[in-house]
């Protein structure tokens, strides 16, 4: 059997030995792309990642905080450091990342900073973190150990507000939900993974813009009527009926949802709309596990959506 | 400077030509499957984009890993007839559609897990469209995957059956080149978008094949910032496979009966 990582060290040799390997592959793919017939649709291309290399000597500050955060967090130190600055064409946003890198250029850790400078994400990637096994510290010890760890980074943290077990990796997942003036933000949060051994896997802010909180607010009973005047026209005449689960003031990102045309390249300041959950029956029931509708709170228009299929 | 150039042009032609049959030969194939006739208008009174965005997402990201030709289809060609007939010669395959964990037909609680093919167009699913676990078990016929995605609610749980229809075992210490990822409960689409964009910015972004997937999914689980359906039914993911397998298309000799 072969080892897994025999024909990486095998390809990596010969690439860099000799161009004319490299050629043959690129020429192969050339040759296997028009076979494809798989093509994107809806005129959405593909995204690109582009990655500026940043320079160590004018970039020590950004050194400095990814040691800082490394060290809190008790992330291995690499051998060698790479910073770059990276337009994520993926995921329609910038960071600034740097990563640890071991003797043979794997990567042993990566943390990420937002526009603002802020932590976007830490995580640990060597080898004893990707398949640590069998969850062994408690819940409570989870905890304890994730809100050491983000005081120690400098993140400011309370009681959390979900802790959930991982199926994939093991350990415990432990989640501050973002709320703004009592209203959550929809997605955002303070998240912590803790390994079985109660080690820090990674850390995340996800914290996006929130537009300008808007001047005059539709009530709960205009925004459900809404809702519902849209699901109604959506469901007549069809096999299927539906049930308002709840609705509830959130800050939402506007998307494309419902309209492709609305698929945005960049992620939108969130908007405070009332969401609102909806339970499909009948036919649709067989397919659609839930749905949800965000209901503009300025205006009352519907600016996404979200589907459980 | 001039004849330097162009005996160098001259060589690159020849070698890339001499390249092309071998490499043609060895052709990996892909197919990416979404279901989106049951999430529009006449199902649901409304067009749902995202099955859409899934499918663009899949179809160039496991071409730029080199899997190809990346078929497939986005709506009525993803049928069960087509499915079964390609996924025996496949080596990467992406399903988006509605999946999840049935009782299987001995009853429970034994396992069949499942997932809908497209209705077609103008027509929305039902139970017939159901294409289970079992079955695909049957056409594969143990042969090897590389990469099996089930971009679906449930088949990332640890009593999906779906990861043995392609003979990956759920273990994180495969030692084949493999790897299953799958969502372990119920999961918006805006979740499961935003995790499949950081799994293959992370993969794709930076030089080809110089990262693991389960590098990449460590990096998509890390960025956070998913909404749980519910307190009971937080986003999960979860893969089972290789932990080193950087998502090159190869074929182990050892256990491929093609």
């Amino acid at each position: 059997m072969k080892l897994p990582n025999s024909g990486n060290n095998f390809r990596w040799a010969f690439g860099a030995a000799t161009v004319a390997v490299c050629l043959i592959a690129s020429a192969g793919q050339i040759a296997a792309a028009p076979r494809s017939s798989g093509a994107i649709q809806g005129g959405l291309g593909p995204p690109t990642r582009v990655e500026i290399a940043l320079d160590a000597n004018t970039d020590s500050a950004l050194l400095a905080r990814e040691g800082k955060t490394r060290d809190a967090f008790g992330f291995p130190v690499g051998v060698s450091r790479v910073g770059r600055h990276v337009i994520d064409g993926f995921q329609a946003t910038e960071y600034d990342e740097v990563t640890e890198l071991d003797a043979a250029g794997n990567v042993e850790a990566l943390t990420q900073f937002n526009s603002k400078g802020r932590l976007r994400t830490a995580v640990r990637l060597d080898a004893t973190a990707i398949a640590a096994a069998g969850p062994k510290v408690t819940q409570d010890g989870a905890v304890r150990s994730a809100q050491r760890s983000a005081v120690a980074a400098g993140l400011g943290v309370g009681a959390p507000t979900a802790t959930e077990a991982d199926q994939a990796a093991g350990g415990w997942t432990v989640h501050w939900a973002r709320q703004q003036d009592g209203v959550r933000v929809r997605g955002d949060e303070t998240r912590i993974h803790v390994l079985p051994d109660g080690r820090i896997q990674s850390v995340a802010i996800a914290e996006h813009d929130l537009a300008p909180v808007p001047a005059r607010r539709i009530a709960f009973a205009t925004a459900r009527q809404v809702a519902r005047a849209n699901l109604d026209s959506w469901f007549n005449g069809r096999n299927s009926a539906y049930s308002i689960q709840k609705v509830e003031l959130e800050w939402v990102g506007p998307n494309g949802a419902f309209d492709p045309a609305r698929i945005a390249t960049a992620e939108p300041p969130y908007r405070l709309a009332w969401v609102t959950d909806v339970k499909p029956s009948g036919d649709a029931a067989g397919y659609v596990w839930l749905m949800s509708l965000f209901v503009d709170a300025a205006d009352g228009s519907i600016i996404g959506g979200d589907f459980v299929e | 400077m001039r004849r330097a150039s162009t005996w160098l042009v001259s060589m690159l032609i020849a070698v890339s030509t001499l390249g092309v049959p071998g490499q043609a030969a060895a052709s990996y194939d892909a197919h990416v499957w979404s279901n989106s006739d049951a999430f529009k208008i006449a199902c649901l009174g409304v067009n749902d984009t995202y099955p859409l965005q899934h499918y663009n997402l899949a179809v160039a990201q496991l071409g730029k890993l080199g899997f190809g030709p990346v078929a497939g289809a986005l709506g009525p060609g993803f049928t069960r007839t087509a499915f079964l007939a390609n996924v025996l010669s496949d080596w990467a395959v992406y399903v988006h559609s509605h999946g999840d964990n049935y009782w299987a037909a001995s009853g429970a609680p034994n396992v069949d897990s499942g997932i809908l093919q497209d209705p077609g167009a103008g027509k929305c699913n039902s139970s017939k469209d159901m294409i289970r676990s079992s079955s695909i078990k049957a056409t594969t016929q143990g042969s090897f995957y590389n990469i099996v995605i089930m971009s679906t609610c449930m088949l990332g749980s640890n009593s999906s059956t779906m990861p043995a229809a392609f003979q990956i075992a759920k273990t994180k210490q495969s030692t084949d080149y493999e790897f299953y990822l799958g969502y372990v409960f119920h999961t918006w689409d805006s979740s499961s978008l935003r995790f499949e964009q950081a799994f293959w910015s992370y993969v794709n972004g930076g030089t080809p094949h110089s990262r693991t997937l389960a590098g990449a999914f460590a990096y998509a689980a890390s960025v956070g910032g998913y909404t749980a359906v519910s307190a009971s039914e937080p986003f999960q993911a979860n893969w089972w496979g290789n932990p080193y397998y950087d998502g090159t298309p190869l074929r182990p000799a050892a256990r491929s009966p093609r």
